[in-house]
C-alpha cells in the first residue's frame, strides 16, 4: 500500500523526467495551489511566495531525474518549496526559530490548557498574531507535518530546541486563541 | 498528540485559503525552462569547443583585415609621401639657389635685399609650421595647396626681383649708348 502511495503519478512524473511539457503542466496543475499555500504560510507575501513557487517547480523539473520514489513527487516537492521560502527568510534577516528572549516572555504561570471551544478560525487568526519563529515551527508541526528531526533539519536547530519551542509555541499559541 | 493538536491535524485542508495565478507562474517556469534548455546547448563541449574556436577564427581573420588594411595604407602612403619629398626638396633648392643668387647680388641695395629677406623668412616660418601641419595629417589637401602656394609666393617674389635687376641692368646698358 506504502509503495502504491509512493508512487502516486508515476507515469506523469516519469514522462516529466524525459522534459515532455505536457506531463510538467499535468504535475504543475495537481501541486500548484498545495505548493503557493505552503510558501504563503511561511512567507505571507503574495509576489514572495510567487517567486519560491516558479522557483522550486523550475528546480524539481529539472533534477527530477534525482527522484527515486523514495517519498511521494508531493513531499519531495514541498521539502524544495520549504527550503527555498526559509532561505527567502533567512536573507530577508526574518527569524526562522524564536529567540531565546521570547522563550522567557512565556510565564510558568501560563495556562497551557485550551478552554475556548475548538475554532478552526480562530487558530488560523492566533497564529498570524504569534512570533515570527513560533509560527514557523507550529507550521511545520502541525500543518506540514514534519517531526522534530525533520524541522531540526530544516530550520538548523538542534532536535531539543525543535521540541522545546514547539512547546512553547503551542502554549503561547494556546494563550491568544483563549483570549480572542 | 493531544485533541489540540488532533483537531489542528485533521484540519489542516482549511489552512490552503490561497489560490495560486497559475498562468503567471507557469509562463514563469516555462521561459526559465527554455533558458535553461539553451544554456545547456552551451554547456555542451563539443559546441564549446566550436564556439571558441569560431571566436579564435573570428578574431583572427579581424586581426588580419586590419593588418592587411594597414600594410596597403602604409604601403599607399609611403609613395605619396615619398613623392611629396621629392617635390618639396625640389623646390627647397630652387629657391635656396636662387636666394643665395639674390644674397650675392651686388647690383641690389642692401634695403631691398632685406626687404626681400625678411619676406622670405616670414614664409620659411610659415612653410615649417605647414610642414609641421602636413606631418599630422598628409592627407589634408588644404595644407597640400597652402604649401604649393607658399613655394609659388617665393618664386614670385624671387622673380619680381630678378625682374628688376634685370630692367635696372637694362637702363643701365641704354644710358650706357645714349652717353
Amino acid at each position: 500500500m506504502k509503495t502504491n502511495i509512493l508512487y502516486t503519478h508515476k507515469d506523469i512524473v516519469e514522462k516529466s523526467k524525459s522534459g515532455d511539457r505536457n506531463s510538467q503542466y499535468q504535475l504543475y496543475e495537481l501541486y500548484v495551489d498545495a505548493m503557493y499555500n505552503v510558501s504563503m504560510r511561511i512567507l505571507g507575501i503574495k509576489e514572495d511566495a510567487e517567486d519560491i513557487v516558479q522557483d522550486s517547480f523550475v528546480d524539481a523539473f529539472k533534477n527530477l531525474k534525482s527522484f527515486r520514489y523514495e517519498s511521494t513527487f508531493g513531499s519531495w516537492l514541498k521539502r524544495i518549496v520549504i527550503n527555498k521560502s526559509i532561505n527567502l527568510l533567512k536573507q530577508k534577516k526574518i527569524p526562522v526559530s524564536s529567540f531565546e528572549q521570547h522563550e522567557y516572555h512565556v510565564t510558568e504561570e501560563t495556562n497551557d490548557e485550551l478552554t475556548a471551544p475548538l475554532d478552526i478560525h480562530k487558530i488560523k487568526k492566533g497564529i498570524t498574531i504569534l512570533p515570527d519563529g513560533y509560527r514557523q515551527i507550529i507550521n511545520l508541526y502541525l500543518i506540514e507535518g514534519y517531526d522534530h528531526i525533520e524541522i531540526s533539519e530544516i530550520l538548523g536547530i538542534a532536535i531539543s530546541t525543535s521540541k522545546s519551542q514547539y512547546h512553547r509555541a503551542k502554549k503561547k499559541l494556546i494563550e491568544i486563541v483563549n483570549t480572542l | 498528540m493531544d485533541d489540540f493538536e488532533k483537531y489542528i491535524s485533521k484540519n489542516k485542508h482549511l489552512f490552503d485559503d490561497h489560490r495560486a495565478d497559475k498562468r503567471k507562474i507557469w509562463d514563469a517556469i516555462e521561459s526559465d525552462l527554455d533558458k535553461q534548455k539553451t544554456i545547456y546547448l552551451w554547456k555542451s563541449p563539443l559546441l564549446k569547443v566550436a564556439a571558441t574556436l569560431l571566436v579564435l577564427f573570428g578574431v583572427f581573420s579581424i586581426m588580419q583585415l586590419y593588418l592587411n588594411s594597414n600594410y596597403n595604407y602604409n604601403k599607399q602612403n609611403s609613395v605619396a609621401h615619398q613623392e611629396l619629398q621629392d617635390i618639396d626638396s625640389y623646390y627647397k633648392n630652387l629657391v635656396s639657389f636662387q636666394v643665395q643668387l639674390v644674397k650675392n647680388n651686388t647690383r641690389l641695395q642692401p634695403e631691398n635685399k632685406k626687404e626681400f629677406l625678411s619676406f622670405m623668412d616670414e614664409l620659411d616660418e610659415e612653410y615649417n609650421t605647414l610642414r609641421q601641419e602636413m606631418t599630422k595629417n598628409l592627407n589634408n589637401e588644404y595644407i597640400l595647396e597652402a604649401i604649393v602656394n607658399n613655394y609659388k609666393k617665393r618664386i614670385e617674389l624671387i622673380e619680381n626681383l630678378l625682374k628688376q635687376i634685370n630692367e635696372s641692368k637694362n637702363t643701365n646698358t641704354n644710358e650706357g649708348y645714349i652717353l
